[in-house]
């Protein structure tokens, strides 16, 4: 037994280390089909924030690399090792809320609490989080959605990205210290309730970090009243259907706020791929005739009179530019009203994934624009799958924008990238195509926000980043993690 | 290097797991769903202790990433096979909406084939379950029993027939473990003048046991012997109160045999026919129970609401539900194999059921299942819990008019 194992069995006890073979090759792999699998030496999962510590300090002493890994769900490589080696933290058996503060409407959680289980006690009090983290919130945690600005998973175009509602953390800085950030940066201070003060948001420092900041062991988040009423439709929309639904989300915008509390536009391809029309398995039976594609929203407000008001406005200006509404009933093709009143939010993923069959996986690419370019990129990435037909054929990988979503004020998440298989032949072609449309991406001005291995290093590689811009990045992780221990190789850092 | 013949069947299974992890930890208020994994909180919680880490491994074994090994094989025996992983996987909770990718994949049918592939690799099964393999290869029972002590539950002087158009299915754990429901079944079944056969001497152990744990040699001999002798008893319809043997003969039996020529029901859809046809009463007692809906007969087989309306049809009984019921329901943590190899997880799974029913309020936990009800005994026992924990034929039988 090597000395680094023991020091990790007295840090986490012996049961929570691993160096078995089967253990290491479970966490060797992220959720996309083409990384290659890069080993761990060790894999631990600490129980609370000191044992997180003195792991980090272990690793310091010995020069280990560490990722940090909440429920494993990046699909950017984010949360596996890029090399060979070192440790991932598996940070799930920290999943406690540790207090739901009314007065402050905060809830103060351990990072490595799923987004589902936290919004699960929250509204049985009447509570939600706003933005409800990534779409695959039943599994993903506070701590990795926070490290990557995850949308997605509900309530985006209301609250904006989950990091937006982040009010103070514990974070387990390389060096093995534990800080503080926001109201309780201030031993003074009664209870975590502000983010801003105090000079600067050194919060902001380790959110969307992917991990090479800090290790988040606790997070206090906003949490909102859940409105009494709501209202969610589904309509089909007219081609050119990229700019009429660009249009009706801007006129929505040019409105106010309207109590949009999430909206997605699915293109007629992908409505096809849902509806069996290119593999004979249907996701949405009662799409199984529309051919043309799909735009929805759910909105929420205090009263019924304001909901009414407010659908009346919205829908004016969906109809406005060729939206048709379904009927009102999921039954009817409403997966609004699945999104919202069964937590479809949660699950969506899981149909889309699954639109080519068994097997098939995403090689995401998902990205922000702004409003208004989406069309151009939506059309920009037709363009790059012609020029890349022929390795696209070779890999049997589709691609193409499967969703856009409405996320905060301006914003559109669009959800690009290939379909490929999940089979080993076929992973370095994956790779390479996965990396060109990336890289394509950026130099159309695509914001990359869940960035793990893939996109952070298409950004350097593009060099997206001003010079000026990637030196400060640098010397704020040198001066953090001089040994460079945490997440290393993610931004070529 | 071993041949992995089982896992390669289910290659384009295995492969359509895209890897999200519901499976870990899902909840979903709008389906009652609060957790997936029973393991998981009672083990080192790696990803391998759970679905989609073993569904990796599975990959890893068929790309030859992984050897087998007697490590791998004792994490991937510490599953009690409940299915509720496979629940959350292919829950949309809409009729309207399906998940594809997951329902193409049978989690269950996954890790019973990778079990049988590492016994055939010599790294499993637990050593236990070797134990009650060669005991039932000699005695057809896994309880290290002597074959003919299956029946010393029958009254003295009571005979069954051999040959009925019901025939009862006795399993082993009743026999064996709990007599006395063997005996509450006659006295029901006596008091709504019905009449049955028992296969004895000719009834073996179904196989369940070594279904869910890799030994399928065994498992398909116990199959055709007992087949046989039910074709050859003229069984249109055979009862089974096991929930464990009810899932082997409804569905593996089938899918190993071939299609059945008799009806497999379960004792608790026989007693709730029997209510409805009017031919059993039951005397008024003031008792809140909750009901713990075992994995086989529920989430396996669909069967939910009869076991309910049985218990609410005795008089003056109030049914209070656990917060995890029916496709949703917590393991008791038995099953799989688990109970023998991991006698000690097996309890701690069930302690956090005795918990939940604590919860409601209720004096007593029923089951139908006599594997859970004695594995949610021992975990009462452990954690000197009030509740009573009992199978629903047991109460039925006391109240009995």
């Amino acid at each position: 037994m090597s000395r680094v194992y023991r020091a990790l069995e007295d840090a986490v006890g012996p049961e929570h280390v691993s160096d078995q073979d089967f253990v290491l090759y479970s966490y060797s792999r992220g959720m996309d089909g083409a990384l290659p699998e890069k080993r761990p030496d060790f894999v631990v999962n600490p129980g609370t924030t000191e044992e997180v510590a003195e792991v980090v300090r272990i690793a310091n002493r010995y020069k280990i690399p560490i990722v940090p890994r909440g429920g494993g769900c990046c699909l950017m490589g984010g949360s596996k090792p890029i090399e060979i080696g070192g440790i991932v933290m598996d940070l799930t058996r920290m999943h406690k809320i540790l207090g739901i503060d009314e007065n402050t409407l905060t809830v103060t959680v351990e990072a490595g609490i799923t987004w589902a289980e936290l919004n699960t006690k929250l509204n049985e009090m009447g509570y939600y989080t706003g933005n409800l983290g990534p779409g695959s919130g039943m599994s993903a945690v506070v701590g990795g959605g926070l490290s990557h600005h995850s949308v997605g998973g509900g309530g985006g175009a209301k609250y904006g990205t989950c990091t937006e509602q982040c009010v103070a953390l514990e974070v387990v800085l390389p060096n093995g210290d534990t800080v503080s950030t926001g109201s309780n940066a201030s031993v003074y201070t009664k209870e975590p309730f502000c983010r801003f003060g105090f000079g600067p948001d050194l919060t902001a420092l380790f959110l969307g970090d992917n991990g090479i900041m800090g290790i988040k062991t606790k997070a206090t988040l906003n949490i909102y009243p859940k409105p009494e009423y709501h209202e969610g439709k589904t309509f089909t929309v007219e081609e050119p259907s990229p700019e009429n639904a660009t249009k009706m989300w801007l006129g929505w915008r040019k409105r106010g706020d309207l109590g949009i509390y999430d909206s997605q536009f699915l293109p007629q391809i992908m409505v096809e791929g849902m509806t069996g029309k290119l593999t004979g398995i249907t996701v949405v039976k009662p799409w199984e005739e529309i051919e043309k594609a799909i735009f929805w929203y759910t909105m929420e407000a205090d009263t019924p009179e304001q909901l009414e008001a407010n659908v009346k406005i919205v829908d004016k200006i969906v109809k406005e530019n060729g939206g048709e509404a379904l009927g009102p009933e999921i039954k009817d093709g409403n997966i609004a009203k699945w999104h919202y009143e069964e937590q479809g939010h949660w699950q969506n993923w899981h149909a889309l994934w699954g639109g080519l069959g068994p097997g098939s996986i995403p090689c995401s690419t998902e990205h922000h624009v702004p409003i208004h370019r989406f069309p151009y990129i939506y059309h920009k990435l037709d363009e790059w799958g012609h020029v890349h037909g022929e390795e696209l054929t070779e890999a049997v990988a589709i691609p193409g924008v499967s969703t856009a979503i409405l996320c905060g004020r301006t914003t559109v998440e669009v959800d690009s990238g290939i379909v490929v298989w999940d089979k080993p032949e076929l992973r370095e072609v994956n790779r390479k195509l996965w990396i060109s449309q990336i890289q394509f991406l950026i130099k159309e001005g695509a914001m990359p926000y869940m960035v793990g291995e893939v996109a952070s290093r298409a950004l350097i590689d593009t060099g997206a980043f001003t010079g000026t811009y990637y030196e400060f990045l640098k010397s704020v992780k040198d001066a953090l993690d001089p040994n460079n221990i945490l997440s290393p190789g993610k931004f070529y850092l | 290097m071993a041949e992995l013949k089982n896992l390669k069947k289910l290659y384009d299974m295995v492969y359509s797991c895209s890897g999200i992890g519901d499976c870990r930890r899902a909840f979903k208020l709008s389906a009652g769903r609060y957790g997936v994994c029973p393991v998981l909180d009672h083990s080192p919680a790696f990803d391998p202790y759970y679905a989609r880490g073993k569904v990796r491994i599975a990959k890893g074994l068929l790309e030859r990433k992984v050897a087998p090994s007697e490590p791998l094989a004792r994490a991937m025996y510490q599953c009690t096979t409940c299915g509720s992983c496979k629940s959350i996987c292919h829950q949309s909770a809409c009729e309207y909406i399906q998940l594809p990718t997951s329902l193409f994949l049978d989690h269950m049918k996954v890790f019973e084939a990778m079990r049988a592939d590492l016994v055939e690799a010599g790294v499993a099964p637990m050593p236990r379950h070797r134990e009650i393999l060669e005991w039932t290869k000699k005695e057809h029972n896994p309880y290290m029993e002597k074959h003919e002590d299956r029946i010393k539950w029958l009254p003295k002087g009571k005979t069954l027939p051999r040959k009925a158009k019901v025939v009862f299915f006795m399993g082993c754990t009743e026999p064996y473990r709990q007599p006395e429901l063997c005996q509450a079944f006659l006295s029901i079944m006596e008091a709504a003048h019905q009449n049955f056969a028992t296969l004895h001497p000719q009834e073996w152990c179904c196989g369940s046991v070594f279904l869910r744990t890799g030994m399928w040699d065994l498992a398909e001999e116990l199959a055709k012997h007992n087949l046989e002798t039910l074709k050859n008893s003229g069984a249109k319809e055979v009862v089974t109160h096991c929930a464990g043997c009810y899932r082997t003969l409804k569905l593996d039996y089938p899918e190993l045999l071939g299609e059945l020529p008799f009806e497999v029901v379960n004792t608790i859809e026989v007693v709730r026919d029997l209510i409805n046809d009017g031919k059993l009463k039951f005397k008024k007692t003031e008792l809140r129970v909750t009901y713990h809906d075992p994995c086989h007969l529920g989430r396996h087989a669909g069967v939910y609401d009869a076991p309910r309306e049985v218990i609410k049809a005795i008089p003056g009984v109030e049914l209070v539900e656990m917060r995890r019921i029916k496709d949703a329901s917590w393991c008791c943590g038995a099953g799989g194999g688990v109970k023998s190899a991991f006698p000690d997880l097996a309890v701690e799974i069930a302690k956090d059921r005795i918990s939940e029913a604590e919860e409601t309020g209720a004096e007593c936990l029923l089951s139908t299942c006599p594997f859970c009800a004695r594995n949610l005994k021992d975990a009462a026992q452990a954690t000197e819990s009030k509740i009573r924990v009992y199978d629903i034929l047991e109460l039925l039988q006391k109240q009995l008019k």
